[in-house]
């Protein structure tokens, strides 16, 4: 499903779509409510949604969409690579974060990637986020906490990055729940995160993930 | 798509241009509304006539008591002069006739005695005393002021008759021998001298009658010259007091329509100049408004046009085959030219109006800005904030967000500092901000930019106070506290 308050971008993109056989768009919204409304009652795999709508903005209708149907995954489309915006989409519960600039040439991996249950992010924002962070670094002096992770922590920050429950990374790594829930919190103590949208940023920014 | 472009982008250009140029026609024309009212050409020469007339009034009544009181002073004078002289001529006629009176009874006693001595004394002697005293009576008769009154002069030349015939009787006795002197000398002094000495005493008293009279005569005469400057005094007075209490009743009015002038003109300058706040304070809004309707211009309608012109042009790329350099060439040229396009308007945007304040809110919002700023500048920027919540008025956050664009900026390129952290927390009633650098500072006091001015005015429309700290090496501190709704939940 696409949402964009724009005709022109979502024709576009319907083109795109519609020339792959796997996929088709099931129904396209205009603004923040209708995508709220059609997610419901179509239950499409996936939603492909503008931030910037009228009515209701696209951070808050993919809030409302994950919140009541955690099965579809949301693409965020947006002119911006901030951080801000990033984390904010991830906050709503979006899977992927792509830029318009790029959607021509990322949007059929990026839906395919979120159907898969993985999350997407445009190189470009990845970069963004790495040279800010870089940049941050370096003129504050501070060393990356990143490497303070021992292996087992890394194994572990980037299954829980790329979706995995506990319960997950403890079945394919062997672990007791417990253990894994210990290690999760250690990891967000030593890189000092709040919550899982931000361990995401985080491993977007370190290049992790993507 | 490229006309829509086209008619997109003119009408873009005629904003841009009200941006620039709003405050110019929309300030002319409100300040010559609101100014001061013009003055009545006719208003100002009757005040001078007024004042003409007023000055002569007040210059006449100062006159007017000038004069009466230097009439009164000398008819006063004057009056007490002729009294002087009065009392001094009745003293004098007193003392005049006492002298004669005296003498007289000198030269009676000496006669008596002449007449009723028993030795015959030196002749020598006897008429040196008789002529001696007759010469001190006339002598006293001589000192006597004339008036050349009729009546007066009856009377002195009836005494001078009187001492006469004295005279003659004495020389008449003189002669006697002292035999006659003897026999005659008591039937002469009871018949002759006597009597002559009562005549010429009761003349003397008449004489003093009338002297008394005319004294009181003249004091009659004084008394009512006097009564008479006294009545020309009370009228003068009267009449000063009358002229004096319509003056200042004329002048009273005066200085109340001059007062209610004063008044008026105060307030027109006090409603003017809260005109004039509200014009700025409009002109601020206006300016917001004008940026968010272009920014959204500039996003929704170009940015959005050139994104799907790159999406469309991707197609086409797809559907010519790679073999086909020239075309695929041409289409790449094309998407370069696109992509710089959105992303030139993209900037434009952001700078008119941060589509985070409507998409994510304000802290984000400043978070972005702080990272625009660290991405330009060498200075790293860190966001913290207190209780924060999305739910602000619009005009706060726009107010916020400005107020750090500006001290970021200024932080950044003329104080050049390395850190900037920008603190905002929400207490009851208020939201605070504050924007701290380590730069090189500024001497806030002399150094007001439009910046500065800016931002402060932004925050006084609010209701808000802004503060500057700074000095020479030690950085400076933008702060402001801004009034709002107390939050139903924190």
């Amino acid at each position: 499903m696409l949402a964009d308050d724009h005709q022109l971008m979502r024709s576009g993109l319907r083109l795109m779509i519609e020339q792959q056989p796997d996929l088709t768009v099931a129904a396209e919204a205009n603004d923040g409510r209708e995508v709220v409304a059609l997610a419901r009652s179509l239950k499409p795999d996936v939603v492909v949604m503008d931030i910037g709508m009228p009515n209701l903005n696209g951070i808050e209708a993919a809030h409302q969409i994950t919140q009541s149907q955690p099965d579809i995954a949301v693409i965020m489309l947006s002119m911006h690579s901030d951080e801000s915006y990033v984390l904010r989409a991830l906050k709503a519960g979006a899977k992927g974060y792509l830029l318009k600039d790029s959607a021509e040439a990322d949007l059929i991996k990026a839906v395919h990637a979120v159907a898969g249950g993985k999350s997407f992010f445009s190189p470009a924002v990845s970069k963004v986020l790495l040279d800010d962070y870089v940049r941050k670094l370096k003129r504050t002096g501070t060393e990356d906490a990143y490497d303070l992770l021992t292996p087992r922590e890394r194994e572990i920050f980037q299954l829980i990055a790329e979706g995995k429950s506990n319960k997950d990374v403890a079945n394919l790594l062997n672990l007791s729940v417990y253990t894994v829930e210990t290690h999760r919190a250690n990891i967000m103590e030593k890189l000092r995160l709040r919550g899982i949208p931000e361990l995401i940023l985080y491993a977007v920014r370190k290049g992790i993930i993507s | 798509m490229i006309g829509r472009f086209q008619s997109c982008k003119i009408c873009i250009v005629q904003k841009i241009c009200f941006i620039l140029y709003p405050v110019s026609p929309l300030l002319q024309k409100n300040t010559s509304r609101t100014l001061v009212p013009a003055e009545d050409p006719h208003s100002g020469e009757q005040f001078q006539k007024l004042r003409r007339i007023l000055l002569i009034a007040f210059g006449g009544l100062l006159l007017l008591l000038i004069l009466g009181g230097l009439d009164a002073l000398l008819s006063v004078l004057k009056l007490s002069r002729i009294e002087q002289e009065v009392t001094r001529r009745f003293t004098a006629h007193s003392q005049a006739l006492s002298a004669i009176t005296v003498s007289v009874h000198v030269y009676d006693d000496q006669m008596e005695q002449y007449l009723l001595r028993e030795q015959e004394p030196a002749h020598a002697t006897r008429e040196f005393d008789a002529i001696n005293r007759s010469a001190e009576i006339h002598a006293a008769l001589q000192q006597y002021p004339l008036d050349k009154e009729p009546d007066e002069q009856v009377l002195i030349k009836e005494l001078e008759r009187g001492l006469a015939e004295q005279e003659n009787s004495f020389a008449v006795a003189s002669s006697w021998s002292a035999e006659d002197r003897h026999q005659r000398a008591h039937r002469f002094i009871g018949e002759q001298l006597i009597p002559q000495r009562t005549h010429i005493l009761q003349i003397t008293q008449q004489i003093s009658l009338l002297n008394g009279r005319k004294l009181g005569e003249k004091k009659e005469a004084l008394a009512a010259s006097f009564r008479s400057v006294q009545t020309r005094l009370q009228r003068m007075v009267g009449l000063a007091l009358t002229a004096g209490i319509l003056l200042s009743l004329v002048s009273g009015l005066y200085i109340l329509r001059l007062e209610r002038q004063g008044s008026e003109r105060y307030q027109a300058l006090v409603r003017s100049r809260q005109e004039l706040e509200g014009l700025s304070a409009r002109l601020v809004e206006v300016q917001e408004e004008e940026r968010h309707s272009i920014s959204r211009e500039l996003h929704d309608e170009v940015g959005q046009t050139l994104g799907a012109l790159l999406v469309d042009l991707g197609q086409l790329g797809k559907l010519v085959p790679p073999e086909d350099r020239v075309i695929q060439g041409q289409i790449n040229r094309i998407k370069a030219v696109a992509e710089n396009a959105v992303k030139s308007i993209r900037d434009m945007a952001l700078l008119l109006r941060p589509p985070m304040l409507d998409d994510l809110g304000l802290i984000p919002a400043l978070e972005w800005q702080a990272r625009e700023v660290s991405r330009r500048s060498e200075m790293e920027v860190e966001v913290r904030s207190e209780n924060v919540s999305e739910e602000l008025p619009d005009e706060i956050k726009i107010c916020i967000y400005r107020l750090v664009q500006e001290a970021l900026n200024n932080a950044a390129t003329h104080a050049t500092a390395r850190n900037a952290k920008v603190t905002v927390i929400r207490g009851m009633d208020k939201i605070s901000v504050e924007v701290a650098d380590d730069g090189h500072g500024f001497d806030p006091d002399r150094q007001r930019g439009m910046g500065i001015l800016g931002m402060g005015e932004r925050v006084k429309r609010l209701g808000g106070m802004l503060t500057i700290r700074s000095a020479g090496g030690t950085g400076s501190t933008v702060s402001a506290e801004l009034p709002i709704q107390p939050a139903h939940s924190l």
